[in-house]
């Protein structure tokens, strides 16, 4: 369900993520642009620069992820985060700040974030051939509600529809 | 019927009017009839920059409120056949207009007009959502820096969400030299961030502050490297395929017959 950020405080507290639904955004989010989730966010597009993802589970980003990502709001530890292109602007995983400027992750390439003993670590994901590290265990996606490719921007505003495949191409 | 077009940016100071201006009078000189539209209510500056500033009588906001018919408004320019004004008003503000008002002006104006462009305010309120509420098709103006164009693409998205899709961009006052040398983004950079369609470069160009100093236009210009922007502009409206114009050529005649004699 899409959540205003209030609504979503009380959310957090009551979620599991293990129960968490899924959405996916078939759009570029851009600047200005937000998708607040309770659940796991997927983004068949780009993040750009100035735009906000704030999911208490995942973030998948199809596409190059510029924003502002925050995983795990309101405290799951376990979420992570992934991007064909990782650059983005500040990364959040529950309580954590990571800033990648300071990372080595070279730019233009898939990336994963994770809270490894308390920290945000970013590592390079390789999308072919042998892969190291998370995800091992393939998290099963009930229904994932779709965000139209025509919706409306912004946080509480996004509008979605119930579908259960993905049938349209994000820009 | 004509096509109502709005010229946009987020920002202030990238070059909206300065393409208002250039692209109507552009479209003018190949024969089309435009109007342009001002609607940066409070800080009209179209009619300055097309030197009819004395000319004005009724604006906008007189059309809108009904105090005069729509024809009364309109500035004929004397430089350009077909080319015409529709002023904004410098002492009301931005609520002095309602979409509504915008919609049915457009309307009329597309009747008699082959192109009505609108010349939009900067920002992303009111006086935004009253210039694109009559149009069908969007400009986004930028310049090569990060903060116009992170401007633009927060545009670009409130373009989409109000249905007017697959906007065009405009770079404005590019500089080659600096891209050169890596002091300044790139085409590729700024379309790889914005992913639209580009309608054209305009390079920086002294030449722009000369003529709009001066009350006129630079599309007429045929030595001006910026007016030959503009009219590539022109011409890709029109729907001609007309390739990016070199901004690496030299101004200079003399490097330039260097460069056709071979000698580089
Ligand atoms: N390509 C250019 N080269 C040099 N000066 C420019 C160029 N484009 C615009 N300018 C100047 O920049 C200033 C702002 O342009 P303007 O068209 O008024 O911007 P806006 O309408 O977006 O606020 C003006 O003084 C104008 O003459
Ligand atoms: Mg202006």
């Amino acid at each position: 369900m899409m959540l205003g950020p209030e609504q979503m405080a009380s959310e957090f507290r009551l979620a599991k993520v293990e129960d968490h639904q899924t959405i996916l955004v078939q759009r570029t989010l851009r600047s200005g642009q937000s998708i607040f989730y309770a659940g796991n966010v997927i983004v068949l597009g780009d993040v750009n620069p100035g735009a906000e993802i704030v999911a208490t589970g995942d973030v998948i980003v199809i596409g190059k992820l510029k924003g502002t990502v925050h995983a795990g709001a309101g405290g799951n530890e376990g979420a992570i985060v992934v991007a064909f292109r990782f650059e983005p602007t500040q990364l959040r995983i529950a309580g954590h700040v990571a800033q990648p400027a300071e990372e080595t992750l070279p730019p233009g390439k898939p990336g994963l974030a994770r809270i490894v003993d308390g920290a945000v670590v970013i590592e390079a994901f390789s999308l072919t051939g042998e892969r190291k590290g998370p995800p091992s265990v393939l998290r099963t996606l009930p229904n994932a509600p779709v965000v139209e490719s025509k919706a409306r921007h912004t946080g509480a505003g996004a509008k979605r529809r119930n579908r259960g495949a993905v049938s349209e191409k994000a820009r | 019927m004509g096509e109502v077009i709005v010229i946009t940016s987020g920002k202030g100071g990238v070059g909206k009017t300065t393409a208002t201006a250039n692209i109507g009078a552009g479209l003018a000189l190949r024969g089309y009839k435009v109007a342009l539209v001002d609607a940066d209510i409070g800080l009209r500056n179209l009619d300055v920059v097309l030197g009819l500033e004395n000319r004005i009588v009724y604006d906008l906001v007189d059309v809108a409120h009904g105090h005069c018919r729509l024809k009364q408004a309109l500035i004929k320019d004397k430089r350009f056949e077909g080319l015409h004004l529709l002023p904004a008003a410098q002492t009301k503000d931005k609520t002095a207009v309602k979409p509504e008002q915008m919609k049915e002006i457009c309307l009329q104006l597309k009747e008699e007009f082959d192109y009505v462009i609108i010349d939009c305010p900067a920002g992303i309120e009111q006086g935004f959502k009253n210039a694109i509420a009559g149009a069908e098709k969007a400009i986004v103006v930028t310049t090569p820096e990060v903060s116009a164009v992170r401007d633009a693409d927060r545009v670009i998205g409130l373009l989409e969400a109000a249905e007017l899709k697959e906007p065009k961009l405009v770079i404005n006052r590019l500089r080659p030299k600096m891209v050169r040398q890596g002091d300044m983004m790139t085409i590729e950079d700024i379309i790889e961030i914005l992913a639209v369609d580009l309608l054209g470069v305009i390079p920086e160009d002294e030449q722009i502050i000369v003529t709009t100093n001066r009350g006129d236009t630079v599309v007429q210009d045929q030595r001006s490297r910026s007016g030959e922007a503009f009219r590539n502009i022109a011409r890709r409206i029109l729907g001609e395929p007309v390739p990016l114009m070199d901004l690496e050529r030299d101004g200079n005649l003399f490097t330039r017959l260097r460069k056709i004699i071979g000698l580089r």
